[in-house]
């Protein structure tokens, strides 16, 4: 279990300041396609109730109805909960020092990296569409020098704001390396488990 | 021309596919509840989380299990029922 205020290799003085999910839509998505999978059999149910009924109370259509309809149900909510566990454990960490990303790819991949602030060269922000333009969300791209790899905020909440807030950080942290005389020493460390 | 055996077999070979999905079921979710406590951030959200999935769960397999209970688990299906089924009163369209 991962605790905030002890982070993986944390260093001295560091500490969190942003943390950062996908935005509320994505979980509006899982709601929306939950809801239509478990109301949709339950409506049709409902509607034709008299044949249903009929074949609940038949002595081997019964049974095998029963069955059906649970299966489907439990696969809805399995299906539901891995999509919102995918959901809640991609997370970015921006700290004083540093951007911690790590990504669920379903169930059997993960990614965890992390970025020295002293090694981004530029932030960018993007909002495209008319969703993302209504519920203000999108991505934020974390250019680093001398790395092809770019840190990708997937529809996160905000993101100018969140671009503004690194590119300030970036400063502050090179402002804090000169002053120890250490110059930039950002890398990318990636740990694929 | 030639006779079909009229075997039969108890409806109870039904359950052995559900106890397979549910086996299934068990595992998957175990493996995803292990993934949230494992790298998910500690805090009340979390405990949340887990709770209504393992309620949801456990309001499923009761409700499924309290239908199931009603039936008669040995009766049996007969190759001369079987067409049987394709009756009017089950599927009128037909």
């Amino acid at each position: 279990m991962m605790r905030l205020d002890h982070l993986p290799n944390q260093r001295p003085d560091e500490r969190v300041i942003l943390f950062l999910r996908r935005h509320w839509f994505a979980i509006l998505a899982i709601v929306v396609a939950f809801t239509l999978l478990v109301s949709i059999p339950l409506i049709l149910g409902w509607f034709f109730w008299g044949r249903v009924s009929v074949w609940l109370e038949h002595p081997v259509l019964g049974p095998l109805v029963v069955i059906i309809g649970s299966i489907y149900f439990l696969c809805v909510w399995l299906f539901a909960f891995l999509e919102f566990t995918d959901y809640y454990l991609d997370t970015w960490i921006i700290t004083n020092e540093r951007i911690i990303n790590i990504e669920q790819q379903g169930l059997f991949n993960r990614t965890a990296s992390e970025l020295d602030l002293a090694a981004v060269q530029d932030a960018t922000a993007e909002i495209r569409g008319l969703w993302q333009t209504l519920f203000t969300y999108g991505n934020v791209f974390v250019q680093t020098a001398g790395e092809k790899n770019r840190f990708h905020f997937k529809n996160i909440n905000d993101p100018e704001q969140v671009k503004e807030l690194i590119t300030a950080l970036v400063e502050d942290d090179k402002r804090r390396l000169s002053a120890l005389g250490a110059g930039i020493r950002g890398k990318i460390k990636t740990v694929i488990k | 021309m030639f006779d079909l055996p009229n075997f039969s077999i108890p409806i109870y070979v039904f359950l052995f596919v559900y106890v397979a999905y549910m086996l299934f079921y068990v595992l998957y979710a175990l493996f995803n509840i292990y993934h949230l406590i494992r790298y998910g951030v500690y805090g009340f959200g979390l405990y949340l989380i887990v709770t209504i999935f393992t309620g949801g769960t456990i309001i499923l397999v009761s409700g499924s299990v309290f239908l199931l209970m009603e039936y008669n688990w040995t009766y049996p299906i007969t190759l001369d029922e079987a067409v049987d089924y394709y009756n009017e009163d089950l599927f009128p369209a037909l």
